[in-house]
């Protein structure tokens, strides 16, 4: 090497040196893999939680059973058989599980609805009118969180019994003429106790949303001259609108894999969603494969609106 | 009543119901689960051609056993049986794997004090996650499958040989059949664990006797009773049950035509009368009032009687009923208990075989557990309660109430090999019937 090739290096060797040197003075110098080294907690989970299980159910899509028809993944790519997943697809796409995938889809929208219209009053009460007991009713929101989902969902399969107290009370106030059944299969049930099971998680990210909205933008509006239901339209619900989504995503991810809700309240093939198709393979035998080609259709599936949703708010990022 | 909540969990059956109570476990161990070590080794060739799955899935490596066709299980030079008279392994903790609360754990307790061991109770919800988890390293003395596997476990080199030296109690206490079953001859692998009949359970308030053995089969499929029906979410029991109904009675058949009818037959039922596929409908919400007709194995009605509140009062009892074919033309069969070839204990796990198959020990869990040992000294009838004001919960003689008359396994039925049951298939036949089953949940 000559030192015309070398001098250069030096000297910006040297620069960073000075640099260094200089930031040490004013007492701020890290070197330069500190603050990206912060990432890899996630990046570490991302990898082996994400990535690699991710590959495996891959592998075990494509791959074969041994002897005891237990999954035996190929890791290989050049040596996957895409005959299950395409004998799926066939089911899917006009087969016997069309009904199964537009009955979850159906479901998953009328409980996402439902939860946002029952959550929005809810997260805009809190964050409007909360005032100095905003932490008493966070304390609350968060509450049903203590007790695990699959237990709120027992509650309600003995609440919703025939001689149960929901009964009781709609007959009571003359809503029904007479008890109804609702845990003998009925998809009614099944969207209801989505929507119980979901709406706080779609409570809070709205909530953050509606209470990072600063007032003064609303009495602007009212000094305009709009009324409270114009500016609420025109000024609390567009600003809302990242917490809508944030929401609408957190509770329609889960509510598509969702089977045991359908295990408790139902359990008829009247209601059966992807999940339980999905469950199906798990408990028997030698069906793996199947369970995991359901599931890459179900990522494959989830990843549109999951998309939409980045692309989304990198536009609103840009936007500021 | 001593501790009747007990029964909450209990249960026998091949599928996952009560994983999903714990599903948050299920879930992670089904993520961890899939990719076991030696499937990742066996990544260096192409997986399934080579190595114990050399034979592969489909390839038919082990017989089917059938009673006029009875297997003699293979024995391998890699997994002896133990040698005679060897001391029990001191200070031992006996390691059990056995489905979700299906034996009495003041047995096991007895068992313990015995012997000066502990033990350590380890369950799975279904045969696929206890096969996948033995052969994945899964450390057990003794473990519970069911015959119709026992081809594959063994073929597969999951079980060890039983030393007969250390199981008298097999010869002097149990049924004949038991004694060279079809499934194992020799019972080289297996001592039976209880038996049971699939019939099905009404309420006596709903459907009197005389009705329900006027309609068999078809109490599943009458309308009279929509929204209060339900069924095993088990696709051999429920397409076998579809099968009896049209007078089919190859239980293991592999034609496509008679299970194509069978699934369209079950099809039926979703919107006749309104059908649930569930696995504690028959224990737990039949004495609630919840189904008035289930499809039922025997052990579930007779247990059922612990979910009824005032036991004590008499009577209480009388609203189970179970039909089963009086011509005996309705499955039945037995569960086992082996030790794996992985046991670190397995003369204490012998000694435990020949504990369960002791009298007391096997009625006593009876008397919790509802499925019935097939003791020899079981006198059938006099399982039945004589006189209910005397009765007291899982104490002595007389558990069967005395409206279950039909819930008890009789010797004779066993006898002559001329019986119903849901054996082992081929893969290829299995996944017949699984994908009929997937069809009917699908609700198309």
């Amino acid at each position: 090497m000559s030192d015309t090739e070398t001098r250069p290096t030096r000297s910006r060797r040297e620069e960073r040196r000075l640099a260094r040197q200089y930031a040490r003075q004013q007492g701020a110098w890290y070197p330069r893999w500190f603050w990206p080294s912060f990432a890899a907690p996630a990046i570490l989970w991302m990898v082996v939680f994400f990535a690699a299980s991710f590959y495996v159910i891959l592998s075990v899509a494509f791959g074969t059973e041994d002897f005891f028809r237990n999954p035996l993944p190929v890791f290989q790519p050049w040596w996957w058989d895409f005959g299950t997943l395409t004998e799926q697809l066939h089911k899917i796409f006009g087969g016997v599980y069309q009904t199964v995938y537009l009955r979850t889809f159906a479901y998953v929208a009328i409980a996402s609805v439902l939860c946002l219209l029952i959550g929005y009053p809810i997260a805009y009460f809190v964050a409007r009118y909360g005032g100095r007991r905003k932490a008493l009713f966070l304390v609350l929101l968060i509450m049903p969180f203590w007790i695990s989902y699959l237990m709120r969902m027992f509650a309600w399969s003995s609440l919703l019994e025939v001689d149960g107290y929901v009964n009781d009370l709609l007959t009571f106030l003359n809503v029904l003429s007479k008890p109804y059944g609702w845990l003998e299969g009925k998809g009614i049930t099944v969207v209801l106790g989505l929507v119980y099971g979901y709406v706080p998680y779609l409570i809070l990210p709205l909530y953050g949303q509606l209470d990072r909205i600063d007032t003064s933008l609303l009495e602007a509006g009212r000094d305009l001259g709009a009324s409270p239901a114009r500016t609420f339209w025109r000024v609390t619900l567009p600003l809302s609108k990242p917490g809508i989504l944030a929401g609408l995503i957190i509770v329609t991810l889960p509510m598509f894999g969702d089977y045991y809700t359908n295990n408790l309240l139902s359990q008829s093939p009247r209601t059966t969603m992807i999940g339980n198709l999905i469950d199906f393979t798990y408990a028997n035998t030698g069906l793996a494969a199947q369970g995991a080609s359901l599931v890459l259709t179900v990522a494959v599936l989830l990843i549109v609106p999951m998309v939409w949703y980045l692309r989304y708010t990198a536009k609103a990022a840009e936007a500021k | 009543m001593s501790q009747p909540r007990e029964h909450l969990l209990r249960r026998r059956g091949p599928t996952s119901q009560l994983s999903r109570r714990q599903f948050l476990r299920a879930s992670a161990g089904a993520a961890l689960a899939v990719p076991t070590l030696s499937s990742i080794l066996a990544a260096c060739t192409k997986p399934g051609t080579e190595g114990t799955g050399g034979t592969g899935a489909n390839g038919g490596a082990y017989p089917l056993a059938r009673p006029d066709n009875p297997v003699t299980l293979p024995l391998h030079d890699d997994i002896p049986a133990i040698a005679d008279n060897l001391p029990i392994e001191k200070g031992a903790t006996l390691q059990i794997f056995n489905w979700v609360d299906y034996m009495w754990k003041k047995v096991i307790s007895d068992f313990c004090e015995e012997f000066n061991v502990d033990y350590e109770w380890t369950t799975f919800n279904n045969m696929s996650e206890a096969i996948q988890k033995m052969n994945s390293g899964q450390v057990a003395d003794v473990f519970f499958p069911t015959p119709d596997q026992m081809s594959k476990l063994t073929y597969g080199k999951l079980l060890q040989p039983l030393n007969h030296s250390y199981l008298p109690n097999l010869e002097a206490n149990m049924w004949p059949t038991f004694q060279n079953p079809f499934y194992d001859q020799g019972w080289r692998y297996t001592v039976p664990y209880v038996t049971y009949s699939t019939g099905v359970a009404y309420r006596r308030d709903v459907v009197s006797d005389d009705e329900a053995s006027a309609q068999g089969w078809d109490l599943i499929w009458n309308p009279t009773y929509k929204g209060k029906v339900g069924i095993y979410d088990d696709s051999r029991e429920t397409l076998a049950m579809a099968m009896l109904r049209k007078g089919w009675t190859d239980l293991n058949t592999g034609d496509q035509g008679a299970i194509d009818q069978a699934e369209q037959d079950l099809a039926e039922l979703v919107d006749l009368v309104d059908v649930r596929t569930t696995i504690n409908g028959v224990y737990a919400k039949l004495p609630d009032g919840v189904y008035d007709v289930h499809q039922a194995w025997s052990g579930d009605i007779i247990g059922a009687q612990w979910y009824l509140n005032d036991l004590d009062t008499p009577g209480t009892t009388d609203v189970l009923g179970y039909w089963f074919p009086e011509d005996n033309q309705g499955p039945i069969f037995n569960d086992c208990i082996t030790i794996p070839a992985s046991a670190e204990h397995p003369v204490l796990a012998h000694a435990f075989l020949n504990f369960m198959l002791d009298e007391k020990h096997a009625f006593d869990n009876f008397t919790w557990n509802g499925y019935q040992p097939p003791l020899t000294s079981m006198d059938a009838d006099a399982l039945i309660q004589s006189n209910l004001g005397q009765y007291a919960p899982n104490t002595g003689p007389g558990s069967v109430p005395p409206s279950l008359p039909l819930a008890v396994v009789r010797k004779e039925m066993f006898a002559g090999g001329d019986f119903l049951f849901l054996g082992e298939l081929s893969a290829e036949d299995e996944m017949k019937w699984q994908t009929a089953y997937q069809d009917f949940l699908a609700g198309a």
